[in-house]
């Protein structure tokens, strides 16, 4: 198991090393010019974009800067370990901005996660039990809508209702939850119903099929011959065999909001990593925006690890060596 | 889990969705403008104010900065510089007055040499707390000549002796300029190489403003000093008295105030004296300003509707134009003041087609300009712009109905003037009004992607230059890209719609000089897009692909311009922008465009800033109470 486990993290550093070089070449082949040109000025001189290149690193070829880009990354800069150099516009170590951020969006994909499965999960199961009754359909209404309705739209129309005409929520923004709990709970509760109604939706679906093909299995038969309650055999027998499919996706759903949800973030004004990377493009930031595909990068190549290891748990057939 | 217990959960569910599909959108509607808010006007209460980004290009480093929103703070707030504005709207605005000055001097040395007395009695504020001496302002050009520093303006101070923007090494405590004399600490005296016209307007940008070395000398590369500006003005960086210099440079964290991807707050600096400074420069109304940042522009605008923001800095959509427009609530809250501002298709006069004076004067002729303005949001957004500089820079004339060189029905656009033209183009080889040639068949047509604005006017050009021929191929990048590919020469894109140009002073010099002359063509950073005057070397060295042979120069009629003062500068300015038009033609201008400013119920006195483009914050007030 152990070296399973080192030799899936080894993995992930070359996913990470491989989705970085491609941000390199995709930010230097793009036809976007030279981004020093930016931060000098209106009518820059010649010797001041030599001066903000040099200052940014640019002044070297892009495979120089990926090399050192990954020197520091590994091994640190002068702003301490993990190196993530400095963002061109603020001149601040991009690194404070990213786990501040990291931070945020870590709250907003937590959150959303509890509401999703709390949803999903029970709808799925009621779906799949009440099998063509007007729940069932309600239920595949709701997943439907769920899936089809898109976030901006949920955001916008919830903030018009819950904040503009109702006046019981906060508008958008984000409250630390150490300055006042309360405050954090109110402001984080429009994103993460909003953010989790299209995964409810998608997780109902899936807990919904896979019971049902589980619940024809022989073996539920037979449980249910031997006289079982229905609750044991559902919950026990059932729900867990359907449950396996469900942990995978919501590994790589869940890393993958880690890397941030930049709608939702951006409805919301939420100061999380999906705003910062959008920032980051416009402005031609590239420190920034490989600090995000890094971060982004790991969370999901980390979260199909946990996942994968998880699996040996659930599922009494998987072993690792 | 019970039968119940499921009904419950699915009926839940049930109506949360149905409340989310009931419900629908705002409204929206149509109208004109307001200016000021009616009210008590009382001391105190914080301005608050978002915006999506601050798009600062020097992290406001006021050595660098060449944002004018960031103008807006330093020059209201932060930063008081030898000569100022009065922070108001209109041509009151663009008016210099002494600020650390004693007054407005006039040049001695046949317009060479220029001597200021400072007043007695300003103070840096926390943590340097000392007065302010004309070492500080030395200090400040040091600065600009360092090579590190990074002035992005620094170009306009070369008239100064011996001072090489951007070119000087070492620390900029030690650099030498002998174009500058500080003989006491009341004094400063500045010696230049030519009389230069506008050279009073200069010293009252930010990065003239006093900087304290004993701070500022730990952070000498291009924008390391924006999070540690100490103030000089009526207000500072909240948190500014908690910045550790007593420890030397490796004691001083930012100062908490300013975090660059979430707010920026500025509160009284105890130090201020307003018996220095005047109500009608600076009347400091409220105790603090908080700039946030906001990422959803709607919810911005929602928000000072709703008292929950007091003003935005965002770029007002044409719908939620047409809503303020239309509702007489919201209507008196909106302020709409002339940007100093000129938009415009630029046409390349290397490439084909429009290295022939004839296309270029047919596009001038065949394009929509109401159209475009349409685009804005309509009369709201601005005036129709018939030339380079608005009327605002050269004394109010000549107006677009003064001076239209290429007048349309209602600015419509002729395509029978449009045609006429054409057909004594090279191009156009059976003179039946349409370019025929190969050129015409394909050309780049670079816009900006990301904006509603540009994307709506795009179909409009493509579908005049049409009517004569043309078949623009549209490519858009997002406005930062767009705007550096726009500005590196060797990309030769033939012809654009993504630029705009503001003053930087109000001084002509800043418009046609920079935009025409030249010596202002760069291979990389050019915003001459034109390149009018280009030279075989420059062309060679750039890159330049295409016919250079006829490519005119406005160098002669801009030159004679610069040394001149009053009234004779400005006809030269306006002579200079008549010949670019007729002999050169290298726009199109469609708007000179106005800025559309948002207040909340609370604000009880609205000012704006014509020097800066932005909020006169020094002149808001609000009324607390009416804040959400």
């Amino acid at each position: 198991m152990t070296r399973y486990v080192i030799r899936r993290l080894l993995y992930v550093i070359l996913v990470i090393l491989v989705i970085t070089f491609i941000s390199y070449v995709v930010f230097f082949l793009m036809p976007s010019g030279n981004p020093a040109v930016q931060f000098a000025g209106k009518s820059p001189t010649k010797a001041l974009i030599h001066q903000i290149e040099k200052q940014f690193g640019l002044n070297h070829p892009w495979y120089v800067q990926y090399g050192i880009f990954v020197k520091h990354l590994f091994l640190g800069d002068q702003y301490g370990w993990p190196g993530f150099g400095e963002s061109y516009n603020t001149r601040e170590p991009v690194k404070n901005e990213l786990f501040s951020r990291a931070w945020v969006t870590f709250q907003l994909a937590v959150g959303a996660a509890v509401v999703w499965l709390a949803m999903g999960i029970p709808i799925g199961i009621v779906s799949a039990l009440r099998r063509r009754t007007l729940i069932d359909r309600a239920s595949m209404g709701f997943a439907l809508f769920g899936v089809s309705a898109p976030v901006f739209v949920l955001g916008l129309l919830s903030l018009w209702i819950f904040w503009q005409h109702l006046r019981i929520l906060p508008g958008t923004g984000y409250t630390s939850f150490s300055s006042n709990p309360a405050e954090w709970f109110l402001q984080f509760l429009q994103p993460w119903v909003v953010l989790s109604l299209l995964f409810a939706a998608f997780y109902a679906r899936m807990v919904r099929g896979n019971l049902l093909e589980t619940m024809s299995e022989d073996y539920i038969r037979t449980a249910r011959a031997k006289g079982l309650p229905e609750r044991r055999v559902v919950f026990k027998h059932g729900l867990r065999a359907s449950l396996t499919p469900v942990v995978t996706m919501f590994g790589m759903d869940f890393g993958l909001l880690l890397g941030g949800a930049i709608i939702t973030e951006t409805v919301f004004n939420l100061p999380g990593l999906g705003t910062y990377v959008v920032q980051a493009v416009n402005d031609q930031n590239l420190p920034a925006v490989v600090g995000v595909v890094v971060l982004a990068a790991f969370f999901v190549a980390f979260f199909n690890l946990v996942v994968d290891i998880l699996y040996a748990y659930l599922d009494p057939r998987v072993r690792y060596s | 889990m019970s039968k119940k217990r499921y009904l419950g959960l699915g009926a839940l569910v049930l109506v949360f969705a149905l409340i989310a599909a009931a419900c629908g959108g705002g409204g929206g509607g149509g109208g004109t403008s307001a200016q000021g808010n009616a009210g008590n006007v009382k001391k105190g209460g914080t301005f608050r104010v978002a915006t999506e980004d601050f798009g600062f290009t020097g992290a406001f480093d006021p050595t660098d900065e060449y944002l004018g929103e960031a103008w807006g703070m330093y020059t209201n707030m932060l930063v008081r510089t030898l000569l100022t504005y009065k922070h108001t709207a209109g041509p009151a605005g663009n008016v210099l007055v002494p600020d650390l000055a004693t007054s407005v001097p006039q040049p001695t040395d046949g317009g060479k040499t220029y001597t200021f007395h400072l007043k007695n009695g300003i103070k840096f504020g926390p943590p340097v707390n000392r007065e302010i001496t004309s070492k500080d302002i030395l200090y400040a050009f040091q600065r600009i000549a360092c090579k590190t520093c990074g002035a992005e303006y620094g170009f306009y101070y070369s008239v100064i002796k011996g001072l090489k923007p951007g070119a000087m090494p070492g620390d900029p405590g030690k650099i030498k300029i002998p174009g500058i004399e500080t003989p006491d600490d009341k004094t400063i005296v500045f010696h230049l190489t030519q009389p230069t016209g506008d050279f009073l307007y200069r010293l009252a940008m930010p990065a003239t403003g006093p900087i304290p070395q004993e701070v500022a000398h730990c952070f000498t590369k291009a924008g390391d000093y924006g999070r540690y500006v100490i103030s000089s003005g009526p207000y500072m960086i909240a948190g500014s008295d908690k910045l550790n210099i007593k420890n030397g440079c490796s004691g001083m964290k930012p100062i908490s105030g300013y975090q660059p991807s979430k707010e920026l707050d500025f509160v009284r600096n105890p130090n201020y004296d307003p018996s220095t400074d005047s109500p009608d420069v600076r009347a400091n109304y409220v105790d603090g300003v908080t700039i946030t940042i906001d990422t959803n522009t709607k919810d911005i605008w929602n928000k000072v509707q709703q008292n929950a923001l007091d003003g935005e800095i965002s770029h007002i959509q044409p719908d939620t134009l047409a809503q303020y427009q239309s509702n007489p609530d919201l209507k008196k809250n909106l302020h709409i003041n002339s940007g100093d501002r000129t938009w415009y298709i630029t046409m390349n006069l290397t490439q084909p087609p429009f290295d022939d004076i004839h296309v270029r004067k047919a596009m001038n002729y065949v394009i929509d300009k109401q159209a475009l303005r349409k685009a804005w949001g309509g009369p709201a957004s601005g005036d129709i712009a018939t030339h380079i500089m608005p009327p605002t820079m050269t004394g109010g004339h000549p107006t677009a109905a003064e001076y239209d060189p290429y007048k349309t029905p209602n600015d419509q656009g002729d395509v029978q003037k449009a045609m006429a033209e054409m057909k004594q183009s090279k191009y156009d080889t059976n003179h039946d009004g349409k370019c025929d040639a190969s050129v015409c068949k394909r050309v780049l047509f670079l816009n900006r992607g990301d904006n509603p604005t540009w994307t709506n006017m795009e179909p409009t050009v493509v579908a005049d230059a049409k009517k004569i021929g043309i078949n623009l191929v549209p490519r858009e990048l997002a406005t930062s890209a767009a705007y550096t590919t726009l500005q590196t020469v060797n990309k030769n894109i033939p012809i654009s719609l993504v630029p705009g140009w503001g003053k930087d002073y109000p001084d002509p010099y800043t418009f046609v000089y920079t935009l025409f002359h030249s010596s202002s063509i760069l291979c990389q950073g050019n915003v001459n897009y034109s390149l009018v005057g280009l030279t075989p070397s420059q062309a060679k060295e750039c890159g330049v692909k295409g016919d250079i042979s006829n490519v005119p120069s406005a160098d002669k009629e801009l030159d004679k311009c610069e040394p001149l003062t009053g009234d004779q500068r400005t006809q030269c300015w306006v002579a200079a922008d008549k010949f670019i038009m007729e002999d050169i033609v290298p726009w199109v201008p469609y708007l000179w465009s106005s800025v559309i400013q948002a207040t909340s119920d609370a604000v009880t006195n609205f000012d704006f800033d014509q020097f800066s483009g932005t909020w006169a914050y020094s002149k808001i007030a609000v009324d607390p109470s009416k804040q959400q």
